[in-house]
């Protein structure tokens, strides 16, 4: 079981943190999932969750294996269909979307299609599925991402979601108002208020050098940036009680 | 209309292998549908059985099913948004089959893949949409063209319609006369479903008409847009159908071993497909207490 002040129980409770009560969040399966289950059981019991499945107000007894799996449809409102929840997000409908991937760049973008080449790659992953849509359409996205250095790097091998420009720093083609918010790893919290990524906080016990190991790019600052922000105990017993 | 002038309705319950074998033709663009849900073993099986060949499988979110039919080698391309185990792991079969080179793939995402189904079963040739003008999907695998919305000057992303020819689904149940009741998690399905030229339904049962007509708005598909129906107790597992059986998540994680190997996932088909009948004959490989706490232990030896 994992103790408190681990990374991944931290990364599921500071992304709970985001998760504000009576928001709309299109939800993916992982910590995505865990960390909507969490907030809804805390302090947003009006967030609603949505899958991408269709599910509308889902809130499943346990993490989920696929956005189908039937403890999604056991516990959702309405059981609508993939055109009903990426219309509401297209249209605006959605307030926040949660996204995973094997790796990011200072802007954000996000790849989970290859790694290498695209036509002869070294690891063919999943590809999109929603994440492109919700990345494109979300007013807020927030990145979720293990502290693993390899995975922070200066260009993504293949921009499956696009972040706030591309690596040449052009804007992104997309509707006004999107993209990414935060990303989150489990010794800190990043916003994008530079246009690149920017350190707001780190999480107990890790300090501003710990946040930043091992990735070789420039991060910024906030100007409001704390350090070892405690989160709290009660929030992580219940995540580690979740993630079992 | 009443009972009686629906009976005289022509029947369009066919054994499985018939359905597969008089409508689905080698090369042809098949849709399969279930999202996680009531996904189409039992006729994907039967279509590796038949030994179908260049076939085009599309849908949003691409499972095991697809990674199997690759591995049997009934698959020229692929058209998805998403393809892998979900939960689990990746597409192996898939990817090795990249890496040699004897498969074909269009990529796009979940939404672009939901919007080309639902162009195509609006009978428009496109629909203006917000996605895919940044990032690196758009000039990958595929091409996506600009329109100009001709009231606000607007650029947006012409997705174009994908119509299958054949759609696969898997439901609750039907009537003789193929009308096919499905609920539960649908994704894509119905989109798919109606995008179809012709639709190939299995079941877990054949009702009346009556019944049927006690709950239509349960009616996913209508029996003139229906080719054939057939009765295939079990037919998502390792998959689940709502209110019948539940999802087989080790077998998922299985797969995901046996996948990793040419020859483990060649025996897995030996066995499994190849070795079997129908779809009554696969669950009998499984372990009844498997079965029966899945809630399927009644489904072994009942399809016809």
């Amino acid at each position: 079981m994992p103790t408190p002040g681990s990374e991944d129980l931290n990364l599921i409770v500071a992304t709970a943190l985001s998760l504000t009560d009576g928001k709309v969040c299109f939800v993916g399966i992982g910590v995505p999932s865990l960390a909507a289950m969490l907030a809804k059981r805390t302090h947003a019991p009006g967030l609603v969750q949505i899958y991408e499945s269709g599910a509308i107000d889902a809130d499943p007894a346990i993490p989920p294996l696929s956005t189908g799996s039937p403890c999604i449809p056991d516990s959702s409102m309405m059981l609508g269909d993939c055109l009903d929840v990426f219309g509401d997000l297209q249209a605006g409908r959605i307030d926040i979307g949660l996204l995973s991937a094997a790796q990011v760049d200072r802007y954000g973008n996000l790849n989970s299609t290859v790694i290498g080449d695209y036509q002869t790659p070294k690891l063919r992953m999943v590809g999109s599925g929603g994440a492109h849509d919700i990345a494109t359409l979300a007013p807020k996205t927030i990145i979720l991402m293990p502290h693993q250095p390899r995975r922070f790097v200066d260009f993504v091998d293949f921009i499956t979601s696009p972040g706030t420009t591309d690596s040449a720093g052009r804007p992104h083609p997309r509707p006004a108002n999107t993209g990414p918010s935060e990303l989150v790893t489990g010794r800190g919290r990043f916003n994008f208020s530079s246009g690149s990524l920017t350190l707001a906080e780190t999480f107990a016990p890790f300090s501003r050098e710990e946040a930043l190991e091992g990735i070789t790019f420039a991060v910024d600052l906030d100007p409001d940036f704390r350090e070892m922000v405690a989160l709290p105990s009660e929030s992580l017993a219940l995540a580690a009680k979740l993630a079992e | 209309m009443t009972a009686t002038a629906k009976k005289v309705r022509k029947s369009k319950l066919i054994p499985l292998a018939d359905a597969i074998g008089d409508h689905l033709e080698d090369g042809a663009t098949v849709f399969i549908g279930g999202f996680g849900h009531s996904v189409p073993f039992a006729a994907a099986h039967e279509f590796i059985r038949q030994g179908k060949r260049d076939l085009t499988l599309c849908r949003a979110g691409a499972d095991i099913l697809f990674d199997q039919a690759i591995a049997a080698g009934c698959v020229k391309k692929v058209i998805f948004g998403y393809i892998g185990n979900p939960g689990v792991g990746l597409a192996r079969s898939f990817s090795r089959a990249l890496a040699e080179g004897t498969i074909e793939m269009e990529e796009w995402t979940n939404f672009s893949m939901v919007l080309r189904l639902h162009a195509a079963r609006l009978g428009v040739p496109f629909l203006p949409a917000e996605i895919l003008r940044a990032g690196d999907i758009a000039g990958g695998s595929i091409d996506v063209r600009t329109v100009t919305c001709p009231y606000t000057g607007r650029e947006l992303s012409a997705i174009p319609a994908l119509r299958p020819d054949v759609a696969l689904i898997h439901a609750q149940r039907a009537d003789e006369a193929g009308n096919v009741q499905f609920w539960g998690i649908d994704g894509d399905t119905r989109e798919g479903a109606l995008a179809s030229n012709k639709v190939i339904a299995t079941v877990e049962e054949i009702v009346s008409s009556e019944t049927i007509a006690s709950s239509p708005e349960r009616t996913m598909v209508p029996a003139h847009r229906v080719a054939a129906v057939s009765l295939a107790p079990g037919g998502a597992h390792p998959s689940y159908v709502e209110d019948c059986y539940d999802r087989d998540d080790a077998h998922f994680t299985e797969y995901d071993d046996i996948a990793r190997k040419p020859e483990s996932i060649a025996a897995y088909l030996d066995k499994y497909v190849r070795g079997v009948a129908d779809r009554a004959g696969y669950l009998g490989l499984f372990d009844h207490a498997r079965l029966d706490g899945l809630g399927l232990a009644d489904k072994a030896g009942r399809d016809k």
